[in-house]
């Protein structure tokens, strides 16, 4: 292994990367370090991501945030004015299109000029990169609240010089959550050094007094993750941003649409986090959480898809989450039009407003579902700190390698991709194969009883057709992936 | 024997697109149904498509895109082929082939009109490609073998 370590990078190594990081592509010049912390400190309150949660948090509300990006920035503003307005989005994002984030600026490049030409979006999102940072400060300054980076990036480090330069106040991603679902080859050693300079950049910007939000990817490949191995990526990917300076926070959960498991994985999210956080030694972090709406296959049906977004909106709000990502009624068929956006999020303001004040009864069964997880993200991250030999950054590379950790359908080569999920009888993500997770015995006899239920239910042994028909379930109106006839 | 008179399919996501999951249940899917599936894997770009395809003397190239950028990337796929010698080839596409939602008869066209020779709207199931495939290659009837290996079609 390399000398990858997870230690806060000395300041001088930190210029001397950064000289490089900004000669990536010309609008990287533009970037004034000193220039862009005054910009921040300018920024009206409103439009602050970090003090926006805090108040969230105290307040006990459940925040709204769209994603949404297109090529060009005047429609782009157009895009998110509209959702804040007739939307009612209480936070919104800047989703950057997927050349960027392969760190392709010249096929982004042809994106816009293609987008100019056609007069329609080329791209799947706004390439803030290319666009540099002047055109990202007026897309801000025509905003009135706070705009997140939301991306898919490997290597993110001059995208977040730019945008962070540009005034948004929130920057998803991380070394892991933004390789392994995200890329085929790229060594998670690479990426976790790369998201390492991200998060002393944001570090930085807190000690000269900029509050800068961080959020790892929750929900990673988005499809039955069992809430544990994306804890174990959360709580990780937090230990290696405060390591670096990074004061807050937001850790991600991707619903599974078993009630009791979701609201159980938000709060063993941030029971675990904070426990490991203060174990550490990092005491002063400001934790909040972001629910996904299911990140799966959605129905083409307009009202059903609508009844998953409520259905994901509840979960967010029964389990105390301090904001909701939305999905859209066109969700089955890409990438939606301003009016499909601003609809989910209108269902979602509905049911959150609603459910404001209730939250679910603690019972035997939600706190069962707690101990499970919190059973299975400590024998995980126990070992994955012992093959650091104390070491976080490396303790991750190595139980990628030994498929400690494991992401179901990951398409990287760097994940062991042995892991099986599926749903038993009441619809909660089990395993079906533990591949090499370190998992207790007891916790793996629980798995298998609740899948064996279902097996006997549906008079056929689990395998890989039931995974299949688990992933097209609710595109096809359903939860539970039963026998076809 | 047997192997060699199985239909082979290249499958892979074009582009920058790492949608993994579909491509997977396709992989699986081709199998069960008794195709050779060559799969390229997620972010392939149209020459690793046509260079697998020489390679194995594959039947079909499917192309799967989900993210948006389908008709930037998926443009110029049939003029690669021919230039490698394989003009011939079946072209299948599918997925969210464009941004936005546009009536499915014009995005089919399009695709067409670049030279595949089937599309597929988000949401269709692998049987229904496979389907397509058993009749495109029947006609085909390349030298009878693929009718001799497998008679249910």
């Amino acid at each position: 292994m390399s000398n990858l370590k997870n230690k806060k990078i000395p300041e001088e190594e930190f210029f001397k990367e950064r000289e490089e990081v900004l000669k990536a592509w010309p609008t990287g010049e533009d970037v004034d370090l000193d220039e862009a912390i005054q910009y921040q400190k300018d920024l009206p309150e409103h439009k602050k991501m970090s003090a926006r949660l805090m108040q969230a948090e105290e307040e006990g509300e459940t925040l709204i945030q769209p994603r949404a990006g297109v090529a060009l920035p005047d429609e782009l503003v157009e895009l998110l004015s509209y959702l804040d307005e007739e939307g009612e989005a209480d936070l919104l994002p800047v989703t950057i299109d997927s050349y960027t984030r392969q760190n392709q600026y010249k096929e982004a490049e042809q994106g816009i000029e293609e987008s100019q030409e056609m007069g329609r979006s080329m791209l799947n999102g706004f390439p803030a990169v290319n666009h540099g940072l002047e055109t990202c400060r007026k897309v801000i300054e025509s905003l009135n609240l706070p705009v997140q980076v939301r991306h898919g990036t490997p290597d993110a480090r001059l995208l977040a010089e730019i945008t962070m330069a540009g005034g948004f106040s929130d920057y998803e991603g991380g070394g892991i959550s933004y390789n392994i679902p995200y890329a085929k080859k790229v060594s998670l050693e690479d990426t976790i050094r790369d998201w390492q300079y991200v998060d002393r950049l944001i570090g930085y910007y807190q000690e000269q007094g900029v509050d800068i939000n961080r959020e790892p990817f929750g929900p990673l490949t988005g499809t039955l993750v069992p809430p544990a191995v994306s804890h174990v990526v959360a709580i990780l990917e937090a230990l290696l941003a405060a390591e670096q300076g990074v004061k807050y926070l937001t850790l991600g959960y991707g619903q599974n649409g078993n009630l009791v498991q979701d609201v159980a994985a938000i709060q063993t999210l941030r029971e675990l986090a904070d426990s490991y956080l203060t174990d550490e030694g990092y005491d002063d972090i400001k934790l909040t959480t972001v629910f996904h709406q299911w990140m799966g296959g959605f129905p083409q049906d307009e009202s059903k898809a609508y009844a998953v977004i409520s259905w994901g909106a509840t979960a967010a709000a029964l389990s105390g989450a301090t904001k909701v990502i939305v999905k859209t009624p066109h969700e089955a068929m890409g990438i939606p039009t301003k009016e499909a956006n601003a609809s989910g999020l209108k269902a979602t303001k509905q049911i959150v407003n609603m459910l404001k004040d209730q939250s679910l009864e603690q019972t035997a069964k939600l706190d069962r579902e707690k101990d499970m997880i919190k059973k299975e993200v400590r024998a995980i991250l126990d070992k994955v700190k012992e093959l650091g030999e104390g070491d976080w950054a490396k303790g991750t590379v190595r139980a990628f390698e030994a498929g400690v950790i494991d992401i179901p359908f990951a398409p990287s080569k760097f994940n062991k991709g042995k892991i099986l999920p599926a749903r038993d009888n009441i619809g909660a993500v089990r395993y079906l194969n533990t591949g090499n997770l370190p998992l207790p015995d007891d916790v793996k006899a629980f798995h298998e009883e609740r899948l064996a239920e279902r097996g006997e239910f549906e008079d056929r042994e689990a395998t890989f057709q039931m995974v299949i028909d688990d992933i097209y379930a609710i595109g096809k109106g359903m939860l539970i992936g039963r026998p076809r006839e | 024997m047997e192997n060699q008179s199985k239909p082979t399919v290249v499958l892979g996501v074009i582009g920058a697109d790492v949608h993994a999951i579909g491509n997977q249940i396709l992989e699986h899917a081709l199998k069960e149904a008794d195709v050779k599936p060559v799969n390229i894997g997620v972010m392939s770009n149209q020459q690793e498509f046509v260079s697998a395809a020489v390679e194995t003397g594959a039947d079909a190239i499917w192309v799967s895109s989900l993210y948006g950028h389908g008709e930037m990337d998926c443009r110029g796929l049939r003029d690669k082929c021919k230039e490698a010698g394989i003009g011939d080839i079946l072209l299948y596409v599918g997925g969210n082939l464009v941004i936005g939602k546009q009536s499915w008869d014009d995005v089919k066209d399009l695709f067409l009109d670049m030279g595949y020779d089937r599309a597929y709207p988000p949401g269709t199931q692998p049987e229904t490609a496979i389907d397509h495939l058993k009749e495109d290659l029947n006609e085909y009837n390349l030298e009878g073998e693929i009718n001799a290996a497998s008679p249910a079609y």
